[in-house]
């Protein structure tokens, strides 16, 4: 496994925490996709000695801060995907970038599942199909960076 | 699992299934104690500090644009908008003359009537920063905090109507729940027959709904609903919404009101946070309670002297 370095890693997730933050409204909010669940699943499978299920937690809870939350919605929910993900990473790195893509498109909608779940015990209500747009914009986002082999050249400098 | 095959003298640290029960429990801790008690709000306030540099620059390039919108504005719309607005004034200045006498009309009429005088409250301009990220709740970050004396539980308003309450409030940024989020709920009064009810927020569609009113209820579409300011938070007249849609349903013994907010909710910067009374009024019973106290402790101690005198 390539020594990654870490600091590249905590870079492009504060990156994502920046874009989680952009003040989307309306539509743009609707169909955001979860920017730090991406950048955190592309770490989880590719290093996961440095960005560990502790990493997810804690950027869950910095989310569940952003969002104004209960403490520990977000952070349950990452940290249960990130467990998905870290199970099966060492099958999942030997995979094409397609079958990679279906397995975190499964892993975007447990999230998204997970906090709904949460949500409705502490009495919100669910508003229609709808809700799980972002977990198909995330995909297609995934599939496009790893497709144009940016996530090459985002690993490549840092080695 | 995969890690655990993995021969021993690689070092591994705990494994995932210990770190996710670990940190689940965490999580679950974490939930409890934020519902139940209030361990947490400083935390979160000490935290929403260090989120805001962040945040600032997240906003910047929104910022930027609305700025180098606003230089490139052409002269034309900023003569036709001085226009509108003149005009504007001069029909809202008409309108404050008849108001200013039928407030001092009304201030006569109260103190013959022995009622209490409406107070206006003091209000601060806000601006909204951001609209919250959770999709469940219809919440707003607006850019004035505990620093400006901003307080959990005041009203905010805009030029059309109620708005919604504040929430939470952090330093420098408060949290605004909007009138249609589920949690909101605000005192109103049918201004056609004053009929009081609560109007509760639906939570979705933009719309706040009318529940526990009988199917025979006196409410018809078009009716505009105001706060009764029987709560002391919101003062009393100022629109919250207008009716919908009225329907009966033969199984249930409520009508279904559905009503939409007459505040432009989703289309403003700039709101009014009004300091409530509230804190006056609480002030004000326990200077009372002190002073009959105070009072009652002088009579003791009168008639005991004078118990004292007597027995001399």
């Amino acid at each position: 496994m390539p020594n990654f370095n870490r600091r590249r890693v905590y870079f492009t997730l504060l990156a994502a925490l920046l874009l989680q933050l952009l003040p989307f409204s309306g539509v743009w909010l609707q169909i955001k996709p979860d920017f730090l669940l991406l950048a955190l699943l592309f770490w989880l499978l590719r290093a996961p000695s440095i960005c560990n299920i502790g990493i997810a937690w804690t950027a869950g809870v910095l989310m569940d801060l952003i969002s104004g939350d209960l403490f520990g919605q977000n952070a349950l929910a990452y940290a249960l995907t990130a467990f998905l993900a870290v199970m099966y990473q060492r099958r999942l790195i030997l995979f094409t970038v397609l079958q990679q893509s279906v397995y975190v498109f499964l892993l975007l909608f447990v999230n998204q599942f997970i906090l709904l779940l949460l949500k409705s015990f502490s009495g919100s209500e669910y508003f229609g199909w709808t809700y799980f747009v972002p977990s198909f914009t995330g995909i297609m986002l995934w599939y496009a960076v790893l497709h144009s082999r940016l996530s090459v050249n985002i690993m490549a400098r840092q080695q | 699992m995969d890690q655990q095959q993995a021969p021993r003298f690689f070092k591994h640290g705990p494994s995932p299934f210990a770190r996710v029960i670990v940190f689940s429990t965490l999580s679950l801790a974490l939930m409890a104690s934020d519902s139940k008690f209030n361990y947490l709000t400083p935390v979160r306030e000490a935290l929403m500090v260090g989120l805001q540099p962040f945040q600032a620059v997240a906003n910047s390039p929104f910022v930027l644009y609305t700025s180098i919108g606003n230089y490139f504005i052409s002269k034309q719309s900023l003569r036709d908008e001085l226009e509108t607005l003149k005009k504007q004034s001069i029909f809202q200045g008409v309108q404050l003359q008849a108001l200013q006498s039928l407030k001092n009309e009304n201030d006569q009429l109260r103190t013959l009537m022995n009622a209490s005088k409406n107070t206006i409250q003091p209000a601060r301009l806000a601006e909204i920063m951001y609209t919250g990220r959770d999709p469940f709740t219809h919440k707003v970050i607006v850019n004035m905090g505990a620093k400006n004396d901003v307080l959990a539980g005041q009203a905010v308003v805009d030029g059309a109507g109620v708005v919604g309450q504040v929430t939470r409030v952090f330093p420098y940024s408060s949290e605004v729940t909007l009138l249609t989020d589920k949690a909101l709920s605000i005192p109103i009064q049918v201004e056609r027959n004053a009929l009081r009810a609560i109007s509760f927020g639906h939570g979705r569609d933009n719309t706040v709904t009318l529940p526990y009113l009988p199917a025979n209820v006196d409410i018809q579409k078009g009716d505009k609903l105001v706060t009764s300011g029987i709560d002391g938070i919101y003062p009393a007249g100022l629109a919250v919404a207008k009716v919908e849609s009225v329907k009966t349903n033969a199984s249930s013994p409520f009508a279904q009101i559905v009503a939409t907010p007459l505040a432009g909710i989703q289309n403003h910067r700039q709101v009014l946070i009004l300091s409530s009374d509230t804190t006056n009024l609480v002030a004000k019973d326990i200077q009372q309670v002190l002073s009959v106290d105070a009072k009652n402790q002088s009579d003791k101690k009168d008639k005991s002297s004078r118990k004292n005198d007597a027995k001399l």
